[in-house]
């Protein structure tokens, strides 16, 4: 498994990781309890998204898009239409994966099965504005301002970090913007959220 | 004490010490059920001893943690999960963390050509190719993608997912914070297999304080730990069999040393009344040890139920000796009457010994040479060695009423012939619901530990212990072909909603004719390379992006199959092992199944398919059964050989029948207030049954007995009413016991003892 493309892929999202951190450490730090305030005063939040792979396997980038959306506390439910029709919900502690047509067999890894939430727990606990159940999962980097926010997370559980080196929320205020995830396999995931927030 | 007396004595300790010395060199005591499998045994009833006994899922122990933050519960997970590794008595252990089988992932992934089920000659065409990297393109735009991403370039057909789809059964436990999870997150969850078989209730005691420990180890706050699963149950029932049967058989004791001691007054007399029981057991388990390989837990335990009437011969001598007589004056007495007491006993066991059921054979043999002993030490060594001489108790003159109840019972026996009549009607009336042969309705298992073992074996989604399906081969790789047949049609089971999933041999290692065709339908290197090639032109996917693919597929075609050598030391090898078993009829596939919920469509398809279904509570309650009716035929031959000795002995078949009759009323009656009180006859009221005939007889057989004077009478009398006593009180206390089958037996015999003493009194005794 431990292939050259592996490694090569690897040190590059480590060239990545240290090149944002350098970012994060250079701006003016912004409190990021309240920031947690301000995304915490969200009821609910709807929105559609464009989710963008970007791999070196691929001809050309991955598009899909679909509707986020997220009601307090605990609640958050992605729904992809397009190329292919998946729904994933985040409820409590229940992560509900419906993917026609195999539903959530194929995913039947337990370490996988982890990694995903892991992913859909960074985006819900920062739309929730919980700090304490980020920094449960990553590593917690605050920077910018309250008008342009930025979140940078490093997984702690190494079943994770496996497969994710790192993820990246970009925000204004309450608002959810760009999220961005760098996967160990060298591939990159953004996702452009519009949202609006009540 | 004579010099004759000294020979005896030195012979009896030269006996006692030989049969020591055998026993200690060469007794293997065995607990498991093979007892009760009869010669005529079916292949599934042996497999079914076999699983039981050593079987994977017999060896389950199911762990569940209460009582903490998710945080708290997994850690503790966790930290149990690696010392319970640590300590070595555990084959496989698992809490659901990613980590401890990451070697089985390795393993699966490294031969997953020879393990995928989708691999075939059409998986690598273009047009295969083509589907399977459509079908990759799919889920790498799902929530999975980062998932599939990880091993794209050297699996670009995903033919690892196709492998662990097969593995991971529907209903695994939930994963949280990396480990497993029951649904609402209150518990976490883990699961064990012991190295040990669940009867070895020690060995199953140490693996429950491994858990104990590992998990106060853990510094539990307020928490709870959870245990359940076969071995376990094992272990707590040990417990309290042990403290049960050593309170019990403590003031079952005391009760009875007191009765002797008020009857003898005198410690010496006391001492040397227990001489013949003793040697009745030792030369009992020497006999069994000699005649067979090993001496079966189940034999003792009914044996020393059975040898429960050598107590009574010595009280018989040493109570009908008239005061200041010497024991070998008295014996002159009543030596005919002893004698006839031991050989009815003898006779009625020697039936059993002859059979061809390895347990029951046993228990006769035991009973035969245990009775026999003991009837010989009373008759010649309690002499020899007492020179105080006994009959303090014809001075008790407290005692009167004992003699009054005896002609009060002689008085009442139209009324008692009325209640045999009324306990034979009522046995007739039940003849069909008079047996149980369900030996779990005695389980000393709480009703709630029963109930914890079905929650955590649903939320673990470990297989049921009740159903199995068997496919069975010559060779090894006949009963692989056998399992992946199996399997096959368990697909369509599962689909109909039979079972929720199965756990077959083959999955973890296919038979080699399997592995050999999908090794055959991987392409050479440049073929495949230009078909992939092919297949690309038109996909989302950049050529040469999927070097390690090619290498993977070339290093699979040119490599060995996949044997059990490769699996060393992983979860998986675990698995073959304990599903691939061997035995007498060649080699067995097991399939373990899971949440089954229509058995009998299950079993006609199996038979159909010529596979084999089998339902262990039922045929665990068929061989209790057979056990139970070969005893009874057993018994029935006994019976009549003891009216056959008897009405010889005694010089006819009236004398006789006044012996028999009062002893069968006594059962009669037992019975019939047994089914009063609710309960159905086990296999173990059979044996108490046993006992209270053994007993009955010999109260019979002094009441019966030609007495030379009213006072001679009367002595016979007191001394059948202490035997009575002394039975009652061992086996009263018995039925204290919170052990089902210990209440059984003891209640059976308490009531039968009293019963047989009234039955004697009332119809043995001779006409005044």
């Amino acid at each position: 498994m431990t292939t050259g493309t592996r490694i090569l892929a690897e040190g590059a999202a480590a060239v990545l990781a240290a090149g944002l951190l350098s970012v994060a450490v250079a701006a003016p730090r912004l409190d990021a309890s309240r920031l947690m305030q301000t995304l915490a005063g969200v009821r609910s939040a709807s929105a559609s998204f464009v989710e963008t792979r970007y791999s070196p396997l691929l001809k050309s980038p991955l598009v899909s898009h679909g509707t986020l959306s997220y009601r307090r506390p605990d609640r958050l439910e992605k729904i992809v239409v397009s190329p292919h029709q998946e729904r994933i919900a985040l409820h409590g502690d229940r992560l509900t994966i419906d993917s026609p047509p195999a539903g959530r067999r194929e995913i039947s890894l337990d370490a996988g099965t982890s990694g995903i939430a892991t992913l859909i727990e960074a985006v819900r606990a920062t739309r929730a504005g919980d700090l304490a159940r980020l920094e449960r999962d990553f590593d917690v980097v605050v920077s910018g301002t309250l008008d342009d926010w930025q979140l940078r997370l490093k997984p702690r559980a190494a079943d994770v970090g496996q497969y994710v080196s790192a993820v990246g929320v970009w925000g204004s205020g309450p608002r959810l913007q760009r999220v961005e995830v760098w996967e160990a396999s060298g591939d990159r995931t953004v996702m452009e959220i519009d949202e609006a927030t009540d | 004490m004579t010099r004759r007396a000294r020979v005896l004595v030195a012979a009896w300790l030269l006996l006692l010490g030989a049969c020591g010395l055998w026993l200690y060199r060469n007794l293997t005591l065995t607990t498991d059920l093979s007892a009760f499998l009869p010669p005529s045994a079916t292949p599934a009833q042996r497999i079914l001893l076999g699983q039981l006994r050593d079987g994977a899922a017999s060896r389950l122990v199911l762990i569940g943690l209460e009582g903490g933050s998710e945080d708290t519960l997994a850690r503790a997970s966790s930290e149990i999960a690696h010392r319970l590794v640590a300590s070595g008595l555990f084959a496989y252990v698992s809490n659901g963390a990613a980590g401890a089988n990451r070697r089985d992932q390795a393993v699966l992934f490294e031969h997953r050509y020879l393990l995928s089920p989708a691999v075939g000659p059409e998986r690598f065409s273009v047009r295969g190719l083509e589907a399977a990297l459509a079908e990759t393109y799919r889920l790498l735009g799902t929530s999975a993608g980062v998932l599939v991403r990880a091993t794209l370039p050297a699996d670009p057909t995903g033919e690892m997912a196709q492998v662990l789809r097969q593995l991971v059964p529907e209903g695994v436990p939930d994963t949280r914070r990396g480990v497993w999870f029951s649904r609402d997150g209150g518990r976490a969850l883990l699961v064990a297999q012991s190295r040990a078989p669940a009867f070895d209730a020690d060995a199953q005691r140490r693996v429950v304080r491994t858990i104990e420990q590992a998990y106060a180890a853990t510094r539990p706050a307020a928490g709870r730990l959870l245990l359940a699963g076969p071995g376990v149950f094992a272990a707590n029932i040990r417990a309290t069999v042990d403290s049960d049967v050593w309170r019990l058989s403590l003031l079952g004791a005391a009760l009875v040393l007191a009765i002797l001691y008020a009857a003898y007054r005198s410690a010496a007399i006391l001492a040397v009344s227990f001489i013949p029981v003793a040697t009745g057991l030792v030369v009992g388990v020497t006999a069994v040890g000699l005649g067979f390989d090993e001496l079966q837990g189940i034999t003792l335990g009914f044996g020393v139920t059975l040898l429960g009437e050598a107590v009574d011969y010595p009280t018989y001598l040493l109570m009908q000796a008239r005061p200041g007589e010497a024991l070998g004056e008295a014996l002159a007495r009543i030596a005919p009457t002893l004698r006839l007491a031991v050989l009815t006993t003898v006779l009625g066991a020697l039936a059993m010994a002859l059979s061809s059921f390895a347990g029951l054979a046993q228990l006769g043999v035991f009973t035969v040479a245990g009775v026999a002993a003991a009837g010989l030490a009373t008759r010649w060594l309690v002499p020899a060695v007492l020179s105080v001489r006994p009959g303090s108790l014809a001075a008790g003159k407290g005692l009167a009423w004992l003699d009054r109840l005896a002609g009060a019972a002689r008085r009442a026996r139209w009324p008692a012939a009325a209640l045999v009549l009324g306990a034979l009607a009522l046995v007739a009336w039940r003849h069909d619901r008079l047996w149980d042969d369900d030996l779990s309705s005695l389980t000393p298992v709480s009703a709630s530990d029963k109930q914890l073992d079905r929650e955590l074996r649903a939320q673990l989604g470990a297989p049921s212990l009740r159903y199995l399906l068997v496919a069975r081969g010559a060779s090894r790789e006949a009963a692989l072909q056998a399992s992946e047949s199996m399997a096959a049609w368990l697909g369509g089971a599962v689909r109909r909603g039979w079972l929720s999933g199965f756990d077959v041999p083959s999955t973890y290692l296919p038979s080699e004719r399997t592995q050999e065709a999908r090794r055959a339908a991987l392409p050479e290197r440049s073929v495949l390379a230009a078909r992939l090639g092919s297949a690309l032109r038109d996909s989302p996917f950049r050529a040469g992006a999927f070097a390690p693919f090619l290498d993977d597929v070339a290093r699979a075609r040119s490599g060995p199959l996949l044997d059990m050598r490769d699996l060393g030391g992983t979860a998986i090898a675990f698995k073959v092992d304990s599903l691939l078993v061997r035995n007498e009829d060649g080699w067995n596939a097991l399939a373990m199944l899971h949440a089954v919920s229509a058995p009998a469509e299950l079993a006609k398809k199996a038979s159909a398919q010529g596979d084999e279904f089998i339902d262990l509570k039922a045929e665990s309650n068929a061989l209790v059964g057979t056990y139970k009716n070969q005893a009874l035929r057993y018994i029935a031959l006994g019976l009549a050989c003891i009216t056959a000795l008897l009405a010889f002995a005694l010089g006819s078949l009236r004398r006789a029948a006044r012996v028999v009759a009062p002893t069968l009323a006594a059962v009669a009656i037992d019975v019939g207030l047994l089914l009063l009180l609710g309960k159905k006859l086990s296999l173990f009221n059979l044996v108490a049954l046993l006992l209270v005939v053994g007993v009955g007889l010999n109260y019979a057989l002094f009441f019966a007995r030609r007495h030379v004077d009213d006072e001679d009478k009367r002595r016979a009398q007191r001394s059948v009413v202490v035997c009575a006593g002394t039975t009652l009180s061992a086996f009263g206390c018995l039925a204290l016991s919170r052990i089902p089958v210990l209440h059984e037996i003891g209640v059976t015999v308490a009531l039968g003892a009293v019963l047989s003493l009234l039955c004697a009194a009332a119809f043995a005794a001779r006409p005044e």
